[in-house]
């Protein structure tokens, strides 16, 4: 093996020379693929960067529309609106002598309003984002081939 | 050929290399010159952060039910860029009209001369509603396609006009429940606060904590995103419909009985409470500013907490309950009544000027007679006794309800120096003594709540960091025993059903007391000029509710009986049916089914 080497170079010397210039290629191929994944996350990062920005001012503008929404359908059922609309349809206050009370088993009354979860009530909304879209290359492969696999084995 | 080959593969290798080493060590010198380092913090100083003055979302106020009562609303600043703006007219014609403004103030802004020191901006309009910004936007468009850039200035163009959106305070619902919310002056962006009401009392809570927040310019820097969490939304007590109804039957009760003003507390005594609270007069709080025509003379923004008056008969409740309380009469206790009752001074007659004979308790309370409740507190409790129970009630105290502008008056005891004995005898009825609506509703709650008197208060819940934090009632004291309260409220009921009371309710029994007082004009009491009160609670045996109301100076009849009776009764007649109350036969019915 050794002497078909030497044979080698012999016949072409110049495959020497390409030998020294790619090992002193090597480094510098690395390093530049160093600086190109270096690069290419700090673009990523600064491009998520300013995605989140625009996105922070986004949710501003959300929750003013939000607040804007609200208040809107707030003047749309306002108590003065509402009478109106139900004298427009017909309807009529009743009279407190006309007004009987039954029975409905089961039911206690109006609820109290709960317009947002009481303490101590963490995590009541689940995970925000679907796992779907936070497992890695792995866990994919795991989950769909490897998994699969195990299942379809334990099945016959 | 050899050896030219090498010589050129050498040469371009220095070639390159020593391209290499010289930016390698270029790079290095600009990294580490003085240059650099001013540059660089100059760059952080100017880029790298921009300050942001940001004001948190003003937090909702809701009904009891979760129907908004105080929101924001999406609204719009109008200004010019003074750099850009090539046609004032155009400007100043379009706008003409909007929020009131002449073309001349229009064109006043919008032509200042353009200074990068002290004017680059100039504010035309505030508080614009969408839709006036999305006709601005179209015209604009319109004007920039017809002439880009506003290059001809012949032209019209609306080029150096802009707009920014913010949050304004708004109130859904008008004046209902004005008295109770109060206002933001939201007109003031810079200084807005809380006035009166829940927005004065709450103010800070619903605020948040506006503040300076370095926004990062640098991507890379997210971590160091400012949160600024919105202000509180608050959760009341007070329910919409009942305040509606309130304020209507008392609104018609004025008008019909040609009082001055009137105040009806509805609250729950066994918790404190306040379901609806109205008053007169009432403002519309989206034009807060215009409050000033309607509260002239110094008339107060809620009178429920604010007004003090004398209460008259209505404060006997207080009166008897100490006295049963204290064990120095019982139902067996008899009084003759003479019809006058002269002592340190003065004499004290029946609203009637007449003598009823021989009394039980029952008697003196369902015929309200001044004179025995005077020998009552005199001669049965004794000055110390009774006003130790008047303090116990809370009579001359704050009650400390959640509302902005509560006042009180002091009430003189045997030690102070403007206290004389003859007003032992004129307060135990109700006279010489000054109190507040909410005070004499608060104390009266203790007898309808088995002697415990609950903190009245207006909050239900806060919702704050997306959580929803309830509160708890509290009991302000326990000036009389259960037994005693319950006597109390009996004797009452009967009061009320033997004198064919014009507050009764058909099918409820309801505990109640009229009040009539004399108003003090220039140093004499006028028979004129009265306040007509009435405190009413039910159902007697299980009370839910209590109505306190107050007509000042009615003219149709000076009696209480006569006028804020009926109104009790016209009011209760609805509240039952919206607090779910069935009558009592209906009640025992509905248990024998699900027994």
């Amino acid at each position: 093996m050794a002497k078909k080497s030497k044979q080698a170079y012999k016949q072409a010397p110049w495959r020497r020379q390409i030998q020294s210039v790619g090992m002193s290629l090597l480094p510098v191929i690395a390093l530049v693929v160093v600086i190109s994944i270096y690069l290419i996350i700090s673009a990523q990062s600064a491009s998520a960067g300013l995605e989140i920005m625009d996105m922070h001012y986004e949710e501003e503008e959300i929750l003013r529309i939000i607040a804007n929404q609200r208040t809107e359908l707030a003047w749309k059922t306002s108590y003065t609106k509402m009478v109106e609309r139900a004298e427009e349809i017909g309807f009529e206050s009743a009279p407190s002598e006309s007004v009987h009370f039954i029975a409905i088993p089961g039911y206690e009354g109006q609820n109290p309003v709960l317009l947002a979860p009481p303490p101590g009530s963490e995590n009541t909304l689940g995970p925000l984002v679907n796992n779907y879209y936070q497992e890695s290359l792995w866990d994919w492969i795991y989950s769909t081939f490897l998994t699969s696999a195990q299942t379809s084995e334990a099945a016959q | 050929m050899k050896k030219g080959n090498f010589s050129r593969l050498t040469l371009i290798g220095i070639v390159l290399t020593s391209s290499s080493a010289l930016i390698v060590l270029q790079m290095l010198h600009i990294q580490n010159s003085t240059k650099h380092q001013e540059l660089s913090q100059w760059a952080d100083e100017e880029y790298s952060y921009a300050i942001e003055n940001y004001t948190p979302e003003r937090g909702n106020i809701y009904d009891r039910w979760g129907r908004l009562l105080a929101g924001n609303e999406d609204v719009y600043e109008a200004g010019v860029m003074l750099e850009y703006v090539t046609n004032p007219d155009t400007i100043a014609q379009t706008m003409e009209g909007v929020n009131g403004l002449s073309y001349d103030q229009i064109y006043d802004v919008v032509s200042q001369s353009y200074d990068e020191e002290n004017s680059i901006y100039a504010v035309i309009t505030d508080f614009l509603p969408s839709g006036v910004i999305d006709v601005l936007s179209d015209v604009k468009q319109t004007y920039e396609t017809e002439n880009p850039y506003g290059k001809n200035t012949e032209e019209p163009s609306l080029r150096g006009l802009i707009w920014s959106s913010h949050l304004k305070r708004t109130y859904p619902e008008n004046s209902l429940a004005s008295n109770i919310l109060g206002f933001y002056s939201f007109r003031d962006r810079q200084e807005g606060m809380g006035y009166y009401g829940v927005e004065e009392y709450y103010d800070d809570l619903l605020a948040g904590n506006p503040m300076e927040t370095f926004m990062p310019r640098n991507p890379y820097m997210l971590e160091s995103l400012p949160e600024v969490p919105a202000g509180a939304s608050l959760v009341l007590t007070i329910d919409r419909e009942i305040q509606a109804m309130v304020e209507k039957k008392l609104d018609e009760a004025i008008k019909e009985d040609e009082a001055v003003s009137g105040t009806v507390i509805v609250l729950d005594p066994r918790n404190g409470e306040i379901l609806a609270m109205a008053t007169q007069p009432r403002v519309n709080l989206n034009q807060y500013w215009k409050y000033e025509d309607e509260f002239k003379d110094k008339v107060p923004f809620n009178r429920a907490i604010s007004e003090t008056y004398e209460p008259g008969s209505v404060f006997k409740v207080l009166t008897m309950s100490a006295a049963y309380d204290a064990g120095v009469v019982d139902d067996e206790t008899t009084f003759n009544d003479s019809g006058r009752y002269e002592k340190y001074g003065g004499t004290i007659l029946n609203w009637d000027r007449k003598g009823h004979g021989e009394q039980t308790m029952q008697g003196c309370m369902q015929k309200s007679l001044n004179v025995c409740l005077a020998w009552v507190a005199d001669e049965k409790l004794g000055a110390e006794k009774f006003y130790d129970y008047m303090q116990a009630f809370g009579i001359g105290h704050r009650t400390s309800v959640d509302l902005g502008g509560e006042e009180t008056w002091p009430l003189s005891v045997p030690d102070d120096a403007d206290w004389y004995p003859i007003q032992l005898l004129t307060n135990s009825f109700g006279q010489g003594v000054a109190i507040t609506p909410i005070q004499l509703a608060t104390a009266i709650s203790a007898v309808a709540n088995d002697g415990k008197m609950m903190k009245p208060h207006v909050l239900k819940a806060i919702i704050q960091d997306g959580k929803q934090y309830n509160t708890t009632p509290q009991v302000l004291s326990v000036p009389i025993k259960a037994e005693t309260a319950r006597t109390v409220t009996d004797m009452l009921v009967k009061s009320l059903e033997n004198e064919s009371s014009l507050a009764l309710v058909p099918g409820y029994s309801i505990a109640g007391k009229t009040g009539t007082a004399e108003i003090p004009v220039e140093g004499e009491y006028s028979t004129d000029l009265t306040n007509a009160s009435f405190a009413g609670w039910g159902p007697a045996d299980d009370p839910q509710f209590l109505v306190y109301i107050w007509l000042e100076k009615p003219q149709n009849s000076p009696w209480g009986s006569v006028v804020a009776a009926p109104l009790f009764s016209d009011i209760t007649k609805e509240l039952v049916v919206y607090l779910d109350i069935p009558p009592e036969d209906t009640q025992q019915n509905l248990v024998a089914k699900e027994g």
